[in-house]
């Protein structure tokens, strides 16, 4: 399959079309330019690869673990050390990088990231045992992707066929045979299984949730390492072409089989299995883009929400805590500056981005800060490339010359810019410098 | 030859400032060194036996070089020479036009230091006198844009207060029947005719009561503390504030007992109104400075209540209220100002989230949290201790202007609530966030000041104990419950019929 390009022919064409009228005008005919909702500036650039590529090493740890967790933790009761993953995991080949792979992503081997490795060998403090690094939170954070996961699995309807799945008797079938075959010889956590079936059921759903997004971070960490390298070289002349970018490699992963295993005794126990055709666009990616970026929760210390106020929506669908809504300063003073990812990001920035933030505001004092409202530009970056690869696959090409096909074009990009009309949304902040 | 330099020093620093090159940092330093030394000397004299120094001056006039440190005034100058460490410290590294802002500093500290050592009315008058054209000219040149006409208003009431004192002075010295003299020794044994002694009364009453002030006297003080520069505020509120009541103690309850006991009934009505008019008043405010004024403005009202009671309890608390004042006002001041230096505002609307921890001021929003605490009276902090001795001792006298006070007592943990919710909590605008961190020079005035606000509140003989015996031999009644406080054995207050 040839990889749609979301960028418009270089001739500048008449419109054939008259100009939007939406608030976020500007920015949806930068999207039907070929563009992305992020400005193009060489400053802005800079900041989105920078940010991937620190966020691709933590994320090379996630996808790990959250197939460890899915895979190897399971049910465990007590799952002390879930976040220490095993050495198989963390040499497990990367189905997108390496010599081995079929469709190569990164150029880098298949292991997990050098940087990576040396950041767990050694942490921000010295070289010792893991558990110690552990205490000492100078480590991954893996509560940061259990959260998004959480928010993937508790949001769920937010298109493709896998949560229903998760209901369904075919799912329940194979999630009793691992239930069972994982507390084999346990009385008493058979007992508790035949007293509490749903419970351990939805421990499974979980569990499924975890290969899920393991699954989908397992493609994003090569992408971005590969944006990192190209970058490095020169190779990107500007935010619309790292967007294309993004669209061609969701295209070209658009088919991954998105499943569950469980390993119990040596044996492989498909709950659900790849045949079952799930993908990694409709399963997870748009999904995950969907619970992530856009929704989340109100989690607890991000600000004071009163539900009986009317300050949670009491339609899942209108949450709005997402990354594109987050406010650096929310009330109460906490928010995304200082979340787990940005401390995890913080171990592997670029040096031009370290340098770029002691330039701004407090320098290393708020780093944090500058660094997740960098974040918050990428994923806006994101976020476009999910549009126009939406566009791509469900509307027409830009360069279409047929008026009624452009115009519905117009009408999915205004209907996407009208989830960002609300005030929380941080579409206008970015399109200037000075937001940081 | 301590109580000497302890008024040379400053004096020497005032006359040697103008002399040197217009260079911040060594006018700084010798300032600084100035205001350091006579610090440790006034330390150097907490504890020790009373001391008094008689040098003739002028006797046809009955002015005298008497000087003297008892338990009333040593913990007052050493107050007085930390407040002037920390207007030194608390001043702008840039300050402007330093050569003269630093003579006027420390002139203003020869007057406050002379007017609490001073042992002849004459000289107190003098050095009473002297604090007021400093102190206005460092209102009226570094304040803020209406400081020519706080200027103008704070010089026609210390004008007023000044005159009166000269009525009262003079009068104190001119009525008394054994002679002619203005020595405090001759002043408090003295026995004014009936019909004089209410006059010369309600001139020294009038005076303090301008100077700490009180309501209605109070027209000057909310204008020069919000257009004061920082410093010049934590100078005004820490420093010369203390003069009022200090007079109060020593000229009307010492010299003229017999009219503070018959009058105390309406004094203690004027301080609980100041008490409840300053609280009601900070609670409105935008502007965090007034707030602050207002504050020290209630505050003066309960000292005045515990002063109209006159129990040796009372007046114990009134000598801890000045000094837990003189550092918890300063400690607000400067911080007040150090929040205008880097946010460009101290109008509450303005301002909200200052307590983030990456992009506020989170290190000069918690001292203000625990300058407000203090000043709200919250216990373990240095506010603590003297409102529960006044409070404790005004009751029996005076039940309803108690009453009154902790009322108003309780105003001040609303105004310090609303100010910090506001100004601490709520969201940073990320348009205007571009504040510059506050540096270890500017945040250690605080940190003294914290610590000593911190310190007096766990251990309150800090505030407490150099006046106990001073101030029980100045007392006008007994208190009912006087378990509760140890008179020494050779200290036998008056009695005066109920």
């Amino acid at each position: 399959m040839t990889p749609p390009t979301a960028t418009a022919p270089e001739a500048v064409r008449q419109p054939l079309i008259p100009p939007s009228t939406h608030r976020y005008a500007e920015v949806i005919h930068r999207l039907e330019a070929g563009g992305s909702m992020l400005p193009d500036t060489p400053e802005n650039l800079m900041q989105i690869i920078g940010i991937y590529k620190a966020y691709a090493v933590p994320m090379d740890f996630y996808w790990r673990d959250l197939l460890y967790i899915a895979e190897r933790v399971f049910l465990d009761p007590l799952p002390a050390f879930k976040y220490f993953p095993t050495q198989e995991y963390l040499d497990l080949p990367n189905s997108y990088q390496g010599e081995q792979s079929k469709l190569r992503i990164w150029r880098g081997g298949e292991k997990a990231h050098p940087e990576l490795l040396e950041f767990m060998a050694k942490g921000e403090t010295t070289a010792m045992p893991k558990l110690l690094h552990h205490l000492w939170h100078d480590r991954i954070n893996m509560e940061f992707a259990e959260a998004c996961m959480d928010a993937m699995f508790w949001h769920q309807g937010m298109g493709g066929r896998f949560y229903d799945y998760l209901e369904c008797d075919a799912y329940k079938a194979n999630a009793d045979r691992a239930i069972k075959a994982y507390f084999k010889g346990n009385p008493l956590m058979l007992g508790l299984y035949a007293l509490f079936p749903e419970m351990f059921l939805e421990q499974v759903r979980k569990m499924s949730y975890y290969a899920n997004l393991g699954l989908f971070w397992e493609v994003m960490a090569p992408v971005f390492f590969e944006m990192s390298d190209i970058y490095d070289e020169g190779g990107f002349s500007g935010v619309p072409a790292a967007m294309d970018f993004l669209v061609n490699g969701i295209f070209a992963v658009a088919g991954r089989p998105i499943y569950h295993h469980v390993y119990i005794g040596g044996e492989c126990l498909e709950i659900i299995p790849k045949s079952e055709g799930f993908t990694w666009l409709y399963e997870a990616a748009l999904p995950y883009v969907e619970a992530v970026f856009y929704r989340t929760a109100p989690f607890r210390g991000t600000k004071s929400y009163n539900a009986q106020a009317g300050q949670v929506p009491s339609e899942q669908a209108d949450f709005h805590y997402g990354i594109l809504y987050a406010d650096v300063f929310p009330v109460g003073s906490a928010g995304i500056p200082p979340t787990l990812l940005m401390q995890d990001m913080l171990h592997f920035l670029p040096p031009y981005l370290t340098e770029l933030y002691a330039q701004h505001k407090r320098g290393e004092g708020d780093i944090l800060n500058q660094l997740g409202v960098t974040f918050q530009r990428s994923m806006y970056n994101v976020t476009s490339a999910v549009i126009q690869a939406l566009r791509c696959a469900l509307l027409y090409p830009l360069d279409d010359t047929d008026p009624e096909h452009l115009m519905a074009n117009r009408k999915f990009f205004e209907a996407q810019m009208d989830r960002f009309i609300r005030p929380e949304a941080r579409l206008s902040q970015i399109q200037t410098q000075d937001y940081r | 030859m301590a109580l000497l330099l302890l008024l040379l020093l400053p004096a020497l620093g005032a006359g040697l400032l103008p002399l040197l090159p217009e260079r911040q940092v060594l006018l700084r330093r010798v300032a600084l060194v100035t205001a350091l030394l006579q610090l440790i000397i006034g330390l150097t004299q907490l504890g020790q036996s009373p001391t008094e120094l008689h040098q003739v001056w002028l006797p046809r006039i009955g002015l005298a070089l008497d000087l003297g440190l008892d338990g009333l005034s040593a913990p007052l100058a050493v107050l007085i020479a930390l407040i002037v460490l920390v207007t030194v410290l608390a001043s702008p590294a840039d300050q402007a036009r330093p050569r003269l802002f630093f003579s006027l500093l420390l002139a203003t500290d020869v007057g406050l230091m002379g007017a609490v050592l001073a042992r002849n009315a004459l000289l107190f008058l003098l050095a009473y006198e002297l604090v007021l054209i400093p102190t206005t000219l460092l209102l009226a040149v570094w304040g803020g844009p209406r400081r020519a006409q706080a200027a103008i208003q704070y010089v026609m009431y210390g004008a007023a207060s000044g005159l009166a004192l000269l009525g009262g002075v003079l009068a104190l010295g001119w009525l008394n029947g054994d002679g002619f003299s203005f020595a405090f020794a001759d002043l408090a044994a003295m026995q004014l005719p009936t019909g004089s002694s209410h006059w010369v009364f309600a001139l020294l009453v009038l005076s303090f009561g301008l100077k700490l002030p009180v309501v209605p006297l109070h027209g000057w003080q909310p204008l020069a503390y919000g257009q004061a520069s920082s410093p010049v505020a934590i100078l005004l509120s820490g420093g010369v504030s203390i003069l009022g009541g200090y007079g109060l103690l020593r000229f009307a309850i010492g010299f003229m007992p017999d009219e503070w006991i018959l009058w105390s009934p309406w004094i203690a009505g004027v301080g609980a109104l100041t008490a409840a008019y300053g609280a009601l008043n900070a609670i409105v405010q935008s502007d965090i400075r007034r707030l602050v004024a207002y504050g020290s403005l209630g505050h003066m009202g309960l000292l005045v209540v515990a002063l109209a009671a006159a129990t040796p309890l009372s007046l114990q608390g009134v000598v801890a209220q000045l000094l837990a004042h003189g550092l918890i006002s300063a400690l607000l001041f400067h911080l007040v100002g150090l929040i205008e230096a880097k946010t460009g505002s101290i109008q509450i609307p303005e301002l909200a989230g200052l307590l983030n921890p990456y992009r506020g001021l989170p290190f000069t929003l918690g001292l203000f949290l625990l300058a407000l605490m203090a000043s709200a009276g919250i216990p373990g902090l240095a506010g603590f201790v003297p409102e529960f001795l006044m409070f404790e001792a005004s009751w029996t006298p005076f039940p309803v202007a108690t009453l009154l006070c902790l009322i108003a007592s309780g105003f001040t943990a609303v105004y310090a609530v609303r100010v910090f919710n506001r100004v601490g909590f709520g969201r940073l605008d990320n348009d205007r966030v571009d504040y510059p961190v506050t540096v270890w020079s500017e945040r250690f005035p605080a940190v003294l000041l914290a610590a000593l606000v911190l310190v007096g509140g766990l251990w309150p003989g800090l505030l407490v104990g150099w006046s106990e015996s001073t101030t029980t031999a100045l007392a006008l009644r007994r208190e009912p419950f006087t378990a509760l406080v140890a008179i020494a054995p050779s200290a036998s207050p008056r009695q005066l019929p109920s």
